[in-house]
């Protein structure tokens, strides 16, 4: 054999494995995304479970705050009836969305809460309120974090599925980007939350 | 978004810096067969002899100088690998108690709360209660003993934004692999020590002995001065690479940026530092630790294992800032009374304090 067969015979091979390697590291990019969004619902189930213990405690000093506390029960009660809703059909996209209202509206039910319990002493002063709300902050900065982490392994992704020489085979082989989660869903949403008092 | 390029430009200067030690190590080797054959000839030019080198004498000479270095890296590596947990316990750490402490509940959970935005296994947390400077280390050589310890002065003075920079700054030490880097770069500095240590073996045997003896002590303690170089300088892009993880993870300078103005107030305070730091002054934990514990410049600031604090803050800011009054907490907390989410902060350390944790937020 000359070198005029086996040259070419090597490029080959070479480039065949540079596209090996390009592919298996997109197909591992890809696989930490969906590991990233079952983050998110893992903490949104932490926030839900939390709620009851809060609500236990709050209404002993609470009592003339009765509206505050039902909307903290029902917001928790329509999220987790939306995330039911949303498990069965992963990929539709109206039922995320109408997840991410839902959890919205429990977020800020929550935060309701916390600043109604900044005006009652007796229950800032309650050592079990004082470690379920600092559950509630943490669990508040869980559901931020694997957004965020959710995100930044999208940017992964997209950094490695869209730079050069890797664009040929991410093109080749159907990897499109994929997209970010953004914090508001719907024009409703992005709107300036209104506090009642 | 500053900060991905700053993690960028740390990892290019660090294997940069990898290679340049691979690159010491090879002069090391060339370095002692040069200064044994310089000692030969002068040997052969003093004294009334010719004599032609010995057989094999270039392949004794490199197998010698790599046997030590690789030898002592091999050593140093398998006692430093022992356990991120008995370090810790060494120094004086002990296991965080979220059952009984506010302050260690809430440490806990800033852990895990980053480890989601990390994507890592949850480390060990500990506690070093009796140590009340600003500090913090990682170590540890895999997740299995993986450990982040934070001292009582960082729970104390720190509010949660700010402790949150600091572990997220801990965490990226872990999750980049960074303890275990450096102990690998340690051991092998502790190889190249060696090399200079068997220099000085062979002079002992008095005449002809002290001069080969010298010519490898003097290439070995050249390596070996390259070799703390080049480790300290990994160790300082390192340091970069978590303060801008540490931002990329909380999403925020001013937790991460706030420790160490808050550790510039404390530093000004030499003196309490010295007295402060007794625990952590351990020669396996300082290069692991948050802020290294002498600021102080002198010609040893090429050794320096950590950036300067003001260089660091500029890095996270973008510009130079002031350190940060070490006030106690509440005070801190009272100047921003409109917070969106409310957190307990803990109140006056009263005398009740002193008996009670708990005491202080209640």
């Amino acid at each position: 054999m000359n070198w005029t067969t086996w040259v070419p015979l090597l490029v080959l091979a070479a480039v065949v494995w540079w596209a090996i390697n390009i592919y298996n590291r997109l197909i591992q990019l890809r696989n930490r995304i969906a590991n990233a969004f079952g983050q998110i619902d893992v903490q949104l189930k932490r926030r839900h479970d939390l709620v009851p213990n809060l609500i236990e405690v709050a209404r002993g000093y609470l009592q003339h705050e009765a509206s505050t506390l039902e909307a903290v029960i029902q917001a928790r009660g329509l999220a987790q009836g939306a995330g039911r809703t949303a498990r069965s059909q992963p990929t539709d996209a109206a039922a995320i969305g109408a997840l991410a209202v839902a959890e919205g509206v429990l977020g800020a039910s929550l935060g309701r809460l916390l600043a109604v319990a900044e005006s009652y002493p007796d229950l800032k002063a309650d050592a079990t309120m004082a470690s379920l709300s600092e559950e509630l902050t943490s669990t508040e900065n869980r559901i931020g974090f694997a957004r965020q982490a959710y995100n930044d392994q999208v940017l992964d992704f997209n950094n490695a599925a869209t730079q050069f020489p890797a664009l040929l085979i991410a093109r080749l082989l159907g990897f499109a980007p994929a997209a970010m989660l953004e914090s508001t869903q719907s024009d409703a949403e992005r709107q300036v939350p209104r506090v009642q008092f | 978004m500053r900060f991905w390029d700053h993690q960028e430009n740390a990892r290019t200067e660090t294997r940069r810096l990898l290679l340049a030690f691979a690159v010491a190590v090879a002069l090391l080797v060339a370095g002692v067969h040069g200064a044994l054959t310089l000692a030969w000839w002068l040997m052969n030019a003093i004294l009334p002899i010719r004599l032609p080198f010995p057989a094999g004498f270039m392949a004794v000479n490199i197998g010698m100088t790599l046997f030590f270095i690789l030898g002592g890296w091999w050593l140093e590596t398998a006692q430093l690998r022992a356990g991120g947990i008995k370090l810790a316990v060494r120094v004086g750490a002990r296991e965080a108690r979220p059952g009984s402490s506010y302050a260690e509940h809430r440490l806990c959970n800033i852990v895990q709360e980053l480890c989601i935005a990390a994507n890592m296994p949850v480390p060990k947390v500990m506690v070093l209660a009796r140590t009340p400077a600003i500090n913090a280390f990682a170590a540890g050589w895999d997740a299995s003993d993986a450990v982040v310890a934070v001292t009582q002065g960082a729970l104390d003075y720190l509010n949660r934004e700010e402790l949150q920079g600091m572990v997220a700054h801990e965490l990226s030490h872990l999750h980049e692999g960074d303890t275990r880097l450096k102990m690998r770069l340690a051991g092998m500095v502790f190889g190249l020590e060696l090399v200079h240590h068997f220099g000085d073996m062979v002079r002992e045997r008095r005449g002809l002995a002290t001069l080969f003896g010298s010519a490898i002590m003097a290439a070995g303690w050249i390596g070996w001065l390259a070799g703390q170089v080049l480790k300290a300088a990994v160790s300082r892009q390192r340091e970069y690479l978590a303060d801008a993880r540490a931002v990329q993870w909380t999403r925020n300078q001013q937790g991460l940026g706030g420790v160490l103005r808050k550790v510039l107030a404390q530093q000004a305070d030499t003196d309490a530092q010295q007295r402060h730091h007794q625990e952590l002054n351990h020669p396996s934990v300082q290069h692991m630790l948050l802020v290294d514990l002498d600021g102080a410049g002198r010609w040893g600031r090429w050794l320096d294992s950590h950036p300067t604090l003001a260089d660091r803050v500029q890095r996270i800011y973008g510009r130079p800032m002031p350190p940060l009054p070490l006030v106690r907490q509440e005070v801190v907390m009272a100047e921003q009374p409109l917070r969106p989410k409310p957190i307990l902060q803990p109140g006056p350390n009263s005398l009740a304090a002193q008996v009670d944790p708990f005491a202080r937020f209640l």
